[in-house]
Order: C-alpha cells, then structure tokens, then sequence
C-alpha cells in the first residue's frame, strides 16, 4: 500500500517535471551513452572473462597478472633482515656510458628509470607525475595566489601554457630537448660548462618529465581557484589568535585548500595512466612498458580481430582508473570540482615581498617556465626547421616542413577528416551536452538526476584506449566498423570523451542564469520547450559556443581512437594519426614534418582556447582547467 | 476575474511540510496576502497556485475547474518575482510583448498593448531601454507590466517590493492596489512584513510552519488574533499568561500574580472555560491612565521611553509583568516614574492556549 503510494507519486512527480522535449533530451543522451560508452566498456570487462570457447574464464587474467613482462614483481621471504626482499625490478635508475670524440672522453648519464614490469611502472609513473605535478602546481598557485610583484599576472597567464598542448605534440618537441645531443645538454654542458657530464632523459622518466611539465598547470589552477576562494577573514582570523607562519598554512590555508588541490591531482593522475601519446614518442624505449602502449601495440590480432591480451589489459587499466576515481570522489566530487572551478568571489590578500625574495621568486617561476615551454619551442622551431644536430638552435630555418605537409595528399586528407569529424563530433556535443546540462541543473528534484550528471562527467576519468578498445569490440564487422569507415567511431569516440567540456561549461552557464527567468516565461504561458528555445538558449549561449569550442579543439587533439582507427582504416584516419605514422614511418623529413602538424594543432588550440576565453570573460575563470 | 479555492493543498520538500493542508478561499477580484515569518510555507504556496511547483497532495480550483495538474503555462497567471525576473537578452518591450507573442496577438495590437500597460505603470517611452539600464523601481513596473499585459485570471506577487527602499515601497504599495482595483484582477500577495500586509490587503491569512493561523481582514487579524502567534506576530502586545476562573459574557482570569483581571475571548470562535489555561493580550493603545474602576488596574513603573512623534511608546514593569503602553506625545512622564493604567475588559483579550 504505501509502496504502491509512493510509486504513484513518484510517477506523478516524473509526468509533471518531464514534458515530451525532456523526455526526448533524455533519450537522446542516455541512448547515445549507452551505445557508445557504456556498452563498449561492459564489453572490454566482459571479453576479458571469455574464454576461447566463449565461456566464463579467468585464463587471460592469470596469464597476465603470472607474466613477468606485466608483473614481475614478488615477495621473498628472507631468513636475516629485513626478511623481506621486493623481486623482479630490472634495471636501474641510470647507466653511464663514456665515449671517445675528437675533443677528448665524453661522459653521457642515461636516466632510464627501473622496470618493474607493464602494470607497476603504469602506476609508478601515474603516481610520480601526480606528486611532481602536485609540487609544482601547488607552489606556482600559491606564490600567485599569496604574493604581489610586478608582472604576477602575466606570469601567472604563460605557467598555464602547457594546457595548450597535448602531450603528444608537447612529446614530440620535448625529446629534442632531452636527448644526449639534445637542447639542454648543448645549453648547460657544451656552452655554459654547469654539467660535469651530459645527461640524457629516457624511458620511464621521460614519459614522467614530459607529463609533469604538461599536467602541472591542472593542478595549479586547481589550486589557485581554491586558494583564492577561501575567504581571506579565516586566514585573518587564525592570524588574530595567533597562528603565523607555517603554522597558519599548515593548519588553515592548506586544509581550506585541499579540496581543490585533490581533485587536480586525481585529475592529473588519470590523464596520466590513461596517456598514450607521450610513450609512443619515447617508442623503442622502456616508456614502451606502460599499459596504455601495450594495449595499443596488440590491440589487433594477426587475423585483424580484437586481441583477448589487449582486451583484459584494457579492463585492467580501467579498473585501476575507476578505483581511484572512486576512491578520491569519497572525498571531492568531480562535480565539487567543477564548483570550486567556478572562481572567487573574495577579493584575496596579497602580500608584498621584499626585493631579495622577489629575486627569488622570479628565478624559480622563470626556471619552472623555461623548462614548462620547452616542449612548445621544442615543436615550434623543430616545425621550422631545415636540420637541427647537436646545436642549440636550428642551422637553417625553412617553410618547407609545412609545404611537405600541407601538399602530401595523405596528410592533408587526414588534417581535413580531423576538421570533418571533430566538427560532427561538436554539433553532436553540444545538442547532447546542452540536454545533459538541461536535464542536470533544471530538474535537480527528480530522483536519480546525479547519475545523470556522473555520466556525463565521467569520461573525464575513462581511459581513451579503454574506449577505443570497446568500440572496436563493440561494432568491428557492423555497418559501423572502421574497416568500412572511419568517421562513425571516431566521431562517436570523440562525442562520448570530450563531451564533459560543453556540459560544464553549459552547466556553469546555467546555473548562473536564475531559474525564475525560466519560470516567469512559463507563468505567461510559454510552454517548457518554448521557454527552452526563447529564453534559455539565448542567455546561455555564449557558454554553448565556448564549451563547444573546447570541445572540438580537444577532438582535434585526440590521440587513443585515433591512432588505433587510423591503423585500421588509413584513408579515414585523423590527424593525430598521421602525426604517429610520420613520426615512424615516414621517409623523410624524420620529426620535422610531424612537428609541422603538431604546430599546426597547437595554433589551432590556442586559438580556440583564447578565443574561447574571450568570448566568456569572467563567467568562467577556470574554463580551460580541464 | 476568477474565484481561488484550495482544498488540504500539501507540498513537501523532504522531511520539510512546507504546505500542510492548507484549505482557503479567495474570493473574485479580492486582494489576499499570504503574511508569515520567512520558512513558514507562504512561497511555496504561491508557487504552488502558480503551477511552479507540483502539489503533493490537495487540490487547486480555478473557479470550479480543477487545475491542481495542469501546466504552468496554461494557468493564466500573472506573477511578479522577487528578483523581478526580466529576462537580460530582451529590452523592455520584449519582456513585456513575449506573452503576447505566445498568443499570437497580431504585432500592431501588441504594439497598442505594450504602450497602454507602460502607461499604465507610469514607464511610457521606454519600451527600448534593457533591462540593467533601469532602476529597481522601474524593473519592478516593468515585472509587473509583463504579468498585466496578458490580462491574467490571477495576479501573483511574490515578496515584489522587498528590494525596494523604504519610501518607494510605501508608494509602490499604494500604486499596486490601484491598479489591481482598477483591473479587478483576483491577487495573492506573499510578504514578510505585516505592516504592507495590513495597508493593502482585503484579507489576510497568516502563516506558520506551513499552516494557516488564522484568515480575516486586517483589523479583525489585529483587534481579534484566534491565538497566540497571530497575537504576538501581528503588531505590539502585553502578554500575561493566567487562567481562566470564570466564563460567561466576560471571563475572569486569574494571572500568576494572583490578580483577577476581567477580559474577553479574543476571537469569536474562541471558547474558554474556567480551568482553561490562558493569555492574556493587551495592545499599547488600549491602555488608558484613567484608572478608579478598581479592576483592570495595574500599577507600574517606567523603564524606558521611545518617543515615535504622534505618539510615546512606554516599557514598563510591576516586577512580575512587563507592559508596552502607548500614551499621549505630549505627556510629561520621565524613567523611573509610577504610573497606573486601566485596560477596559473589552480590549483585555483572553487567548486560549
């Protein structure tokens, strides 16, 4: 009886709040989710349970988690101290090579990092990335957020240039900086004779120097949005009853700010396990030893069909982003998140500092610039250079890296099928995005709304490769195989992954809009779906165009689908899938053309990024947080 | 014009009952407030009537048509925001022409329309100005033009002139009754501030907690409060609790000093017996300083005095009692001083508690 009650009242609560437009938004939202998320990524747990007869099995996790290319590492019991011995890691942190050349002997440090196997290193450079990340980001935030001195500003605006660029393009530039020949040992050993030797960065920590100099700018804004949104009279008050110092940041403005400094760094922690660009452009190294490589390098088997390896690897790395997903949202919501995103509205405190620490402050934001744009000058003079050997700067400079690639025909077919399907991807985006964020904000009162919400924020923390993979398991001898054509799942993958960019910007526009404009439409008789049109639409639409924008330039960037429908199907491949085969494939030119498409990209996402910006001002500080 | 009648309307927010079967009748073309303490239910009510909001249990008749499930937009209601609502991406002529517009009123008429409602309240030629440009008193004639324009069934305001300064408020307040009596347009009005309550309502009812206190026109509200909350909310008092010792006409009550006072039932429908536990409820301007009846005689001494201009306002006290006693401006009278005052049985309200 009273649960028969109760469903009549929800049911009633349900017809009065969703007309049929709602009704229609939800479907559309919900349909394409589940078809291209949900479906694909139940598919990647269950295949990894199949065995070959089609039965339940646990062969191919057994196998994995028993090899000690994956996981290699055991526990020894040992009869003296410490009784316990850690087994399996090869290799060590660094190796020294000495070498004979005509000025004498040369000594090369080579940063390689230990291999603990495929699974371990994944999480050992996710977590490296995160802290040094974290560090960094944090301390930039809080010298920006605390302290004024001249041109803060400024350098505030140039430490968040890394979020222009995807950590495949970023790689590319990078690794002409990092290398034994590289940029910086010309720079601090050849010239300015500060190394005893030169040292050159691959492998593991490569990918793990690379991440950190692009991630660190999400938590730093992170950071700054929440350090400048504590309300500076806490601050005043502790200082009022005595605390100063550390102590006053140990105990009030850390915890004040901790909410968002997490949910930067878990960000920074997925984005970093889920990261395939940058060990493709450390290839041939132990970067190659990363989960997100391994799936993609035997993603197909010789017989072009979906390996059941990569498919369980897949599950494994999603599993893994999933718990900590789950585990850090016990204590930030994305959703919080987004919130804390939203900027101060407290006019923050800032201290003057004394010349000699102004000096200072300088040197380490200048030192953490000058190695945060080396990827990008890295990309910028490798796209306009005619050849670059052991010197700090190109011999020559030359256009003919762009002509080459702008009159390749497979390339330009690739940078307009980018431009084609990212602009499908986006129109989608936004009519999905738009109902999302709708649905989300306007009808806060109907049971169930949040999961709404979290499935449209989600694919934040879904791996891309994980995607990829249930895609293809998904719809691989269908009418929308990539083997026909490319376009439906890219599309498909770029509407599900980068869509959380248009909902929050939508979101953020709506929820400053006060739903009584909304109401008071209705109240002289403007039907809800006309009320939606006429009078929502328009005030939100400068945060439709900008998230629609983000949306699509982070489309363009999109690397794990990509390459992985590129390999497949040449013809429809994308940009970012050019820019991998030309980088080892190519005949010539070697990463001077690949570096072209790469700036290419890049002024595109600056573009876009800026204008998007722009076209919001202040309505939303922290849009590019990611 | 349309009659408004509620039946056990009830709307909860979790465990909150924000409405709890509220059952009134608004008459054809009456002006009623909706007066409470802030949380006792009033807006949602309103928003209720307005279809904002879905009743979750009871019904709303429009006349003798049940519109207890019908959308918003179909309602015929005018309503007037707090925040007035005007939409930023519409100048003033939008706003107020989009309902017409709905209902496909041709553009010449909606033209005529807009410009006889700006006349209307008093904004002629400003049909082009946005909405920023504009001052909140002319934001809120703007609200209220676009809820007139559609010639609505009901007219709903919702706190309209709380954002207003004090002096624009007092004229806001008269100009709104104008015209409302002048369109004979029914009108639910929702405030706070029982004093705009009682300057322009035809009734009042008075909520609490999300329940009707009591409904009647201002002066039976304020001469005749059915019990305690509407006593101490509405106006000033001097509360003394007592009990009753004997009924009849004219009631005795015993107060805890032991002193009999004679009184009688605040409200018609109020019945006391002896025994019954009572207040008793005095307002300031009952007291007068004509005492020698012997009964209804309290002596007290003055501990503070606010002189209001056309009137003093006294606080003072017999040790156990505290009084509030209005008194002639120009009487001499200073803190500290004794004072008997008499309060006549008529005006001396027993309040069942």
């Amino acid at each position: 009886m009273g649960q028969a009650a109760g469903l009549s009242k929800l049911l009633r609560k349900i017809r009065w709040e969703m007309d049929a437009f709602s009704w229609s938004q939800l479907i559309i939202v919900l349909a394409s989710f589940t078809a291209f998320l949900i479906v694909p990524l139940g598919l990647v747990i269950v295949r990894s349970f199949y065995s070959s007869s089609g039965g339940f099995s646990l062969y191919w996790l057994q196998t994995i988690l028993t090899d000690p290319f994956y996981f290699p590492l055991r526990l020894k019991l040992l009869n003296q101290f410490p009784f316990i011995s850690l087994e399996g890691i090869r290799g060590s942190l660094y190796e020294v090579v000495k070498y004979q050349t005509a000025s004498g002997e040369e000594t090369i440090v080579l940063l390689t990092g230990w291999d603990m196997g495929v699974i371990p290193n994944s999480l050992v450079v996710a977590t490296f990335t995160t802290l040094f990340s974290t560090v960094l980001g944090f301390t930039l935030a809080f010298i920006f957020a605390k302290y004024k001195f001249p041109g803060s500003e400024a350098l505030r605006i140039v430490s968040l240039i890394p979020l222009l660029s995807t950590p495949f393009v970023g790689a590319i530039g990078l690794k002409k900086m990092i290398v034994a020949d590289g940029v910086l040992n010309v720079l601090f050993y050849d010239m300015l004779h500060l190394l005893p030797f030169k040292i050159e960065i691959t492998g593991l920590p490569a990918v793990i120097l690379v991440q950190t100099l692009l991630f660190y700018p999400i938590v730093m804004l992170n950071s700054y949005t929440a350090l400048i949104s504590v309300d500076p009279t806490l601050e005043e008050q502790a200082i009022n009853m005595g605390a100063s110092g550390f102590r006053l940041f140990r105990t009030v403005t850390l915890p004040l700010a901790t909410p968002g400094i997490e949910a930067g760094a878990l960000l920074v922690f997925i984005l970093s396990l889920e990261d395939l660009g940058t060990p493709i452009v450390f290839k041939g190294t132990t970067a190659e030893k990363v989960l997100t490589f391994q799936i993609f390098n035997r993603i197909f088997t010789p017989a072009g069909l979906i390996s059941q390896e990569a498919t369980t690897l897949a599950m494994i790395l999603l599993v893994i982003s999933g718990l900590v997903f789950v585990g850090v949202r016990r204590y930030v919501s994305l959703k919080k998140y987004a919130m804390l995103s939203k900027g101060g509205t407290w006019r923050p405190k800032r201290k003057k500092l004394s010349p000699a620490v102004t000096l200072l402050v300088y040197l380490f934001i200048l030192g953490v610039l000058f190695f945060a744009t080396l990827p990008h000058i890295g990309v910028t003079l490798l796209a306009f250079a005619k050849q670059w050997g052991p010197t700090l700067l190109p011999s020559s400079f030359t256009l003919d890296n762009f002509i080459a690639v702008l009159s390749d025909r497979e390339a330009s077919r690739c940078i307009m099928n980018s431009l084609v399907y990212s602009s499908i991807a986006t129109l989608f985006m936004v009519v999905l995005g738009v109902s999302a964020a709708y649905l989300v904000s306007r009808k806060k009162s109907l049971p169930g709304i949040e999961a709404l919400d979290l499935l449209v924020t989600i694919p934040i923390a879904v791996p891309g490769i994980a995607v990829a993979t249930g895609l293809f398991l998904t719809y691989l001898g269908t009418p929308l195989s990539p083997t026909i054509s490319g376009a439906p799942l890219l599309i498909a993958s770029y509407t599900v992954r980068k869509i959380p960019f248009t909902v929050r910007s939508v979101f953020s526009g709506l929820e400053q809009t006060d739903k009584t404009l909304d109401e008071v439409a209705w109240t002289v008789g403007a039907s809800k779906t006309r009320t939606f049109f006429s009078i929502v639409m328009p005030m939100i639409l400068l945060n439709v165009l900008a998230g629609g924008m983000l949306s699509f330039i982070y489309s363009m960037s999109e690397v794990s689908t990509g390459i992985v429908v590129g390999d497949a199907n040449h013809r429809d491949a994308p940009m970012t899938w050019k820019m991998y085969d030309m980088l080892f494939h190519g005949l010539a030119g070697g990463t001077f053309q690949p570096a072209a498409l790469g700036f290419l990209l890049m002024t595109l996402q600056f573009i876009f990024i800026v204008g998007a910006n722009l076209l919001l001002r202040k309505r939303a500080t922290a849009l590019i947080g990611v | 014009m349309v009659s408004i009648r509620t039946v056990n309307l009830t709307k909860v927010f979790g465990d909150v009952v924000a409405v709890d079967h509220v059952s009134l009748e608004i008459r054809h073309g009456e002006f009623f407030t909706l007066l409470g303490p802030s949380g006792c239910g009033k807006t949602t009510f309103l928003r209720t009537i307005a279809g904002l909001e879905m009743a979750d249990e009871g019904r709303i008749y429009f006349d003798d048509q049940d519109i207890t499930d019908m959308p918003a937009h179909l309602r015929g209601t005018g309503m007037v925001f707090q925040n007035y609502a005007l939409w930023p991406h519409m100048n003033v002529f939008d706003n107020i022409a989009y309902g017409l517009k709905i209902r496909k009123v041709p553009k010449e008429e909606i033209r005529r329309r807009v410009k006889e409602v700006l006349k209307l309240v008093k904004l002629e030629g400003m049909e082009n100005r946005t909405p920023h440009q504009l001052s909140g008193g002319q934001q809120q004639r703007v609200a209220l033009a676009r809820a007139l324009v559609i010639n609505p069934r009901v007219l709903l305001f919702d706190e309209p002139l709380s954002n207003l300064d004090a002096k624009l408020r007092i004229e806001m307040r008269a100009e709104l009754r104008r015209l409302q009596r002048e369109l004979g347009i029914t009108a639910i009005y929702v405030t706070h501030d029982q004093e705009e309550a009682m300057s322009i309502s035809d009734r009042i009812a008075v909520m609490n907690k999300g329940r009707i206190m009591q409904i009647g026109t201002p002066k039976e509200i304020y001469k005749n409060p059915r019990n305690e909350f509407v006593a101490r909310f509405i106006g000033q008092g001097t509360f003394i609790p007592g009990e009753v010792v004997s009924s009849g006409e004219e009631l005795e009550v015993r107060l805890e000093s032991g002193k009999v006072v004679k009184a009688v039932p605040s409200h018609p429908d109020v019945r006391l017996e002896a025994g019954d536990k009572a207040l008793i409820m005095i307002r300031p301007e009952s007291f007068t300083l004509e005492p020698g009846r012997g009964y209804n005689e309290f002596e007290v001494e003055v501990y503070h005095i606010s002189f209001l201009g056309d009137s003093q306002m006294l606080q003072a006290s017999n040790e156990v009692e505290n009084f509030i006693i209005e008194v002639d401006p120009d009487l001499e009278i200073s803190v500290g001083q004794k004072l008997k005052v008499y309060a006549p049985p008529k005006h001396t309200l027993a309040i069942k508690l």
